[in-house]
């Protein structure tokens, strides 16, 4: 048996923290248009990173490195919830649509943006975890699977899910706002484009959006929930077979432009 | 990032569970007894997955494996879906997040310093990252509700 998973007193302390966690619960405040929300997931997390060598020094770098190993497939019973929510809206989802479906690809844009910027800044091998996708749960469970979450890529991928899920529901309400209130989309195509795998982002932009047209509020929401469950069903997908492959190549390209030698070269 | 084999995967999705379950009753007030049917369906389909990619496809992730039973067996025409998603629902979406945060917390802690020297640059690639695929997802809605005459 592996030691990661013999060490009782690393998953009796993680117990502990989680129900420290919940007791705590959740916590809402309104900002603007949107909702800041801090969940038990993030008190989880900041009390994880305080158990450290660096500060409380109950875990030691062994086991912080064996936490790392079972990130992975922690992250996989919350996968098999996902599974179960998506089926039950399977048969609505068929009815939604051309819009609904191709609306998806432009999930691929956060690789075409975010890559090179993610190099710009500096970033190296991080740039592909960040960037590839908007780091929703599927995204996170698909990194940690295929480089690990202790990689660099894992750490990018980390860094962007841990920044949508505390600023994401805030950011999505005002650009949803600020996209209405300037009339650039029609309010149907926001309301398709809200749907990025994040009931809470979802949320927020539909609430912009219902918000700005009353008149048109049911149609707003029956597409952000559409698109939303669309993008549960196919975001892991189109990471794997699009984004994932687009984001590689587009890094491998642009180092080499940036740094004058391939990346195997260093 | 060690692979765990079957076994050892299997008993630490159990324990996951257990701590899931705690987690569900303190922050969610959902009774463990009621809410082991679903948890037990959560962890079979996590097995089935995991058995799937360590014996049979080997190169596809078991994560999608795990998402696409989910998405099976609570599909309408599935038998016994209605049991299955009745049973689900009592375990809460956010009480399965918070075992995952706390394990990447402790993990976490190991990187912090790499953490430190790339995270602002991590923000502002956030916030890219979300601009432009919200933007790019509505303006292909918008061209295809245009061509089809729906706005």
């Amino acid at each position: 048996m592996s030691d990661a998973v013999k060490n009782v007193k690393l998953h009796l302390i993680v117990l502990g923290m989680i129900v420290a966690a919940e007791l705590i619960g959740i916590i809402a405040f309104k900002v603007g248009p949107g909702k800041l929300v801090l969940l038990p997931m993030f008190y989880a997390m900041f009390m994880g990173i305080f158990m450290g060598p660096k500060f409380t020094k109950i875990f030691n770098e062994k086991e912080m490195t064996q936490a790392s190993t079972l990130v992975g497939l922690t992250l996989l019973l919350l996968m098999a919830r996902y599974g179960t929510l998506v089926g039950p809206k399977f048969n609505e989802i068929l009815k939604a649509g051309p819009a609904l479906i191709l609306q998806e690809f432009g999930n691929i844009a956060t690789a075409i943006v975010g890559v090179p910027l993610a190099i710009y800044l500096g970033l190296k091998r991080e740039s592909i975890g960040a960037a590839h996708s908007i780091a929703r749960e599927p995204n996170v469970a698909l990194i940690g699977d295929i480089y690990g979450l202790d990689s660099a890529e894992g750490r990018g991928v980390m860094g962007v899910y841990i920044c949508g899920t505390v600023f994401g529901t805030i950011f999505f309400g005002l650009m949803a706002s600020f996209m209405a209130a300037y009339h650039i989309f029609h309010p149907y195509a926001l309301a398709m484009a809200s749907g990025v795998g994040s009931a809470s982002m979802m949320t927020a932009s539909i609430g912009s959006l219902s918000a700005a047209y009353p008149e048109l509020a049911e149609n707003i929401q029956a597409f952000g929930v559409a698109s939303n469950t669309l993008s549960g069903i196919d975001g892991v997908y189109m990471s794997l077979i699009l984004a994932l492959p687009i984001s590689n190549k587009l890094y491998t390209y642009l180092y080499k432009l940036k740094y004058k030698t391939s990346e195997g070269n260093v | 990032m060690t692979k765990l084999n079957l076994i050892e995967s299997f008993v630490f999705l159990v324990f996951v569970s257990v701590m899931t379950l705690v987690g569900n009753l303190v922050g969610f007030h959902n009774g463990i007894i009621e809410s082991i049917p679903g948890m037990l369906v959560l962890l079979l389909l996590c097995v089935a997955g995991v058995a799937t990619n360590k014996f049979i496809f080997k190169k596809i992730p078991s994560v999608l494996f795990v998402i696409t039973y989910g998405v099976i067996i609570s599909l309408p025409a599935f038998p016994y879906s209605a049991e299955v998603n009745a049973a689900v629902a009592k375990v809460n979406f956010l009480a399965l997040t918070t075992p995952i945060l706390a394990y990447a917390g402790i993990a976490i802690g190991k990187d912090l310093a790499s953490f430190k020297k790339t995270g602002w640059r991590i923000v502002v690639v956030s916030i890219f990252v979300m601009i432009s695929t919200y933007v790019a997802s509505a303006a292909i809605a918008q061209a295809v509700l245009k061509y089809m005459g729906d706005i």
